[in-house]
């Protein structure tokens, strides 16, 4: 487990979104190619979110407060947890965006969902879970045969 | 981030944005937006080219800068979307909307690119 403990302040959140980048590295021992880039990618947009979350809204601009990240990487999966002791929040309680109607807030929690399952247990810390499997992608392990052969 | 206005011979505005718009940098852009929309354009292109990563706070300055242009009949079109920054436009529908029809990058890209 790779566990990182920062001050929740969006002055840290590139320490935390590098980490967790590097992270999604570790899922595979082939971290390119398309479908991995998406992989990282929504991982990458997800995580970003829920930092600004615990930032502007759990601790409502309080830097002091700590967010602890704790990664958990498994062969093909990823899942992070995102502790904080600010206030508490109700995914289900926040309205789905309309999108039509070109909202211009409200979207990160959209976003997360879209990305990654997610869990939330409030307390003291609020744990977010963020979960994602990498899925087994043809075009890459048609690409990795073909870089083999060529090698 | 960091980010260029010009004016070309044509009158229209175009505004790069290169790194990432996130909730730390758009700050330092929501002031250059409402100076922007102030000068009342009748056209704005906004290069997002160079640009590597958006979250939600910087989708939502460019809805923002978006709707008040048109508000005042003018009109904002996005062009050269392209890897994370294409991702999430799609997933919130607003590649379609913003860009005109296609989301790539276009010719007129090209040439504010050039100028910039």
């Amino acid at each position: 487990m790779i566990r990182i403990e920062l001050l929740g302040s969006l002055s840290h959140r590139d320490v935390a979104l590098r980490a967790v980048s590097a992270s999604c590295k570790l899922v595979t021992s082939r971290p390119f190619g398309p479908v991995w880039n998406d992989f990282q990618m929504e991982v990458v947009s997800a995580f970003g979110e829920a930092f600004n979350n615990v930032v502007q809204h759990g601790y409502r601009g309080n830097s002091e407060g700590l967010i602890q990240i704790d990664v958990r990487i498994a062969p093909g999966r990823i899942d992070i947890d995102l502790s904080d002791w600010g206030t508490a929040f109700d995914p289900k309680a926040v309205p789905v965006p309309d999108l039509d109607g070109l909202p211009e807030n409200g979207l990160g929690l959209y976003i997360m969902q879209s990305f990654m399952d997610i869990s939330y247990r409030p307390g003291q810390p609020n744990i977010l879970t963020l979960s994602k499997a990498l899925r087994s992608g043809r075009e890459d392990t048609e690409l990795s045969r073909k870089t083999e052969g060529e090698e | 981030m960091t980010f260029e206005i010009s004016t070309g011979d044509d009158g229209i505005m175009r505004l790069a944005i290169r790194g990432e718009l996130d909730a730390v940098s758009v700050s330092e852009l929501r002031p250059e937006l409402d100076g922007l929309v102030n000068k009342r354009p009748r056209r704005v292109e906004v290069d997002l080219a160079r640009l590597r990563m958006v979250d939600s706070s910087g989708v939502g300055a460019l809805v923002s800068l978006y709707k008040r242009v048109r508000a005042q009949g003018g009109e904002v079109v996005v062009v050269g979307l392209q890897d994370q920054p294409l991702a999430i436009f799609r997933l919130l529908r607003l590649d379609k909307v913003m860009t005109g029809g296609d989301g790539v990058p276009s010719p007129t890209r090209q040439q504010g690119s050039s100028q910039n």
